[in-house]
């Protein structure tokens, strides 16, 4: 009798989860899995016939293919200022918004908007404000250091494409931070004041440290996001001048797809591409957990 | 005591600038993009920040028939609509049952739904797109749309799975021994009350299928077919640099579904965010 009735739950759960089961498994991991299986292989994505390379091509692509290199190195840089200063801005933005009475709902709304739009509709708004506003803006009211090739010179394109992803990204961990504050009891705050603690005090020994979840969250995010950044370079940039903002998702995108259509290699990149996220993701949560503890 | 008083006022003020400053950048951008969109070419040439002589409402006239703006409207709703409805039917029946039942089984298949959060879509895209085409469900809006149920149904399993903890077990229980089907029951007694998670669902896919482009420009080439996004970034591709005029106009029309959405439910949005992001 009890073997039936765990037969019978057993065919209930399996009826429950089997459309989302089926959908995820064809769309999502035989996808994974075949990425492993064409990575070792030197498949061209046309040709039906290829051969197995074992490790060939994450050989090539990690001695010897110096734009995918410098695409690892180029995302790198951009994760570390992305993580610092997406975070510390939505910080700073919550913390303000939070103090203020009347106007707080308008700014939410203002600094949150960005996030709504499609990366490559901004891209596109701000590839106007660099290539067009800004060398305008130099000439007619004086503010020479304005005028600069945005997007002709890598190291300004690259605070180019910084300045588009803060100003789509800040809005979202900002709505995270905001939420964290609101939870932050009131007597912590008043128990400060009464010890004559000023602002900086209080943010410092009260705010931050009950905070510190939604940071994990938010450090989490972005680390994430960011070593998958792609929209925001492809439409300011698209890689160039040359090959000098290309990231790592658009060097896989251009080899599979544009380039070279070598789809084994491109999926040696793509396997690659994982792996980094899976051990950043891995190390930052074991670094960040300890933490929490300790405080 | 008086001096930290005026001290304190100080600092609200500096706060309140700080803030006016940073709101003024951040829509500086879209400012700039509708002043000019209502320009000539001419005048964005000579007077950028200027207000236009007489606004030519034909930049989205031109605009309107260069994106095909219904159509590609009506492809984006579409593809979302199918991503969407598939992502919360099918992951609210998943979520629920395997947050029901206990066991090694039904742990292991939320395990392997949990395993695509480490997994970049970049990583598979490459061997995603032949399997579209083995399928045949690339190159339709339909085959997109199912596309997306499967890239999202996982999250959603996660969200649902959480919230299905809440709900008390006695509920169920009770009606099961009513001899209610437990389809039936889910339909009509659990599925109501996911409400709540059902919204903060809804919104995260309807923000993340609507504004997505990578996906769309794998998988779509004829143009009849193109979502706002690919019809936008086409006539970027054709006019380039050349007329910002048409461009931006076209860049304005697409973001206005999104922008009345947020401004209507905005309060939803951001909570719906927030909560994907914290239980996440």
């Amino acid at each position: 009798m009890a073997g039936k009735h765990f037969g019978k739950r057993t065919v209930i759960l399996l009826a429950f989860i089997l459309p989302a089961l089926l959908f995820y498994t064809v769309f999502v991991l035989v996808p994974a899995f075949g990425g492993v299986w064409y990575s070792l292989t030197d498949w061209n994505g046309v040709n039906p016939a290829y051969h197995l390379v074992g490790f060939a091509n994450y050989r090539e692509a990690l001695t010897n293919d110096d734009y995918f290199l410098d695409s690892i190195g180029f995302t790198l840089k951009y994760v570390v200022c992305m993580v610092v200063l997406q975070n510390a801005l939505a910080i700073l933005l919550a913390v303000f918004i939070e103090s203020r009475r009347r106007t707080k709902s308008v700014f939410r709304t203002v600094f949150f908007m960005p996030n709504m739009i499609s990366l490559i509709i901004g891209g596109i708004m701000w590839l106007f404000i660099f290539t067009k506003v800004l060398p305008y803006l130099a000439v007619h009211t004086g503010m020479s250091f304005l005028d600069q090739s945005w997007i002709g010179d890598p190291k300004l394109s690259f605070i180019a494409i910084l300045i588009l992803s803060l100003w789509a990204g800040v809005g979202y961990l900002m709505v995270i931070y905001i939420a964290a504050l609101q939870n932050v009891p009131d007597h912590l705050n008043e128990a400060a004041a009464i010890d004559g603690a000023n602002a900086w005090q209080n943010f410092r020994y009260i705010t931050m440290p009950m905070i510190m979840p939604a940071v994990t969250i938010g450090i989490f995010l972005t680390l994430n996001g960011s070593f998958k950044v792609f929209e925001a370079v492809f439409a300011l940039t698209n890689g160039g001048p040359g090959r000098a903002t290309q990231v790592i998702a658009l060097n896989i995108f251009d080899e599979a797809f544009h380039n070279s259509f070598r789809y084994g290699y491109a999926s040696a990149k793509a396997m690659i591409l994982f792996l980094i996220v899976m051990l950043l993701t891995f190390v930052q949560l074991a670094v960040m957990k300890r933490r929490e503890v300790e405080a | 005591m008086r001096g930290g008083a005026a001290f304190r006022k100080l600092g609200s003020v500096l706060v309140f600038l700080i803030l006016a400053v940073a709101a003024v950048v951040t829509l500086f951008p879209i400012y700039m993009g509708v002043l000019n969109s209502f320009k000539t070419d001419g005048e964005i040439l000579n007077d950028i920040l200027a207000l236009p002589d007489r606004f030519q409402f034909h930049n989205y006239a031109d605009a309107f028939e260069r994106i095909h703006f219904l159509r590609s409207l009506g492809n984006t709703a579409l593809i979302t609509a199918i991503g969407l409805t598939g992502i919360i039917l099918f992951a609210s029946m998943a979520g629920y049952k395997l947050s029901r039942t206990p066991g090694k089984l039904s742990g292991f298949f939320f395990g392997v739904f949990i395993l695509s959060m480490l997994i970049p879509f970049h990583s598979i895209m490459i061997t995603l797109t032949r399997i579209a085409k083995e399928l045949h469900v690339q190159g339709t809006t339909y085959g997109l749309g199912t596309l997306y149920i499967g890239l999202g149904v996982s999250f959603a399993v996660f969200l649902y799975h959480g919230f299905v903890k809440s709900i008390p077990r006695d509920l169920d229980e009770a009606a099961v021994m009513d001899g209610c089907g437990e389809f039936k029951l889910f339909f009509t007694l659990i599925f109501p009350l996911l409400l709540p998670i059902t919204a903060t669902n809804a919104i995260l896919n309807l923000l993340w299928i609507w504004n997505d482009f990578l996906l769309p420009l794998l998988m779509l080439t004829d143009r009849d077919n193109y979502t706002l996004l690919l019809s936008t970034n086409m006539l970027f591709g054709q006019y380039g640099n050349n007329e910002w005029s048409a461009i931006l106009a076209s860049l304005i029309m697409a973001m206005l579904p999104v922008i009345a959405f947020y401004l209507l439910l905005q309060k939803y949005i951001i909570k719906g965010i927030a909560d994907g992001a914290i239980k996440g």
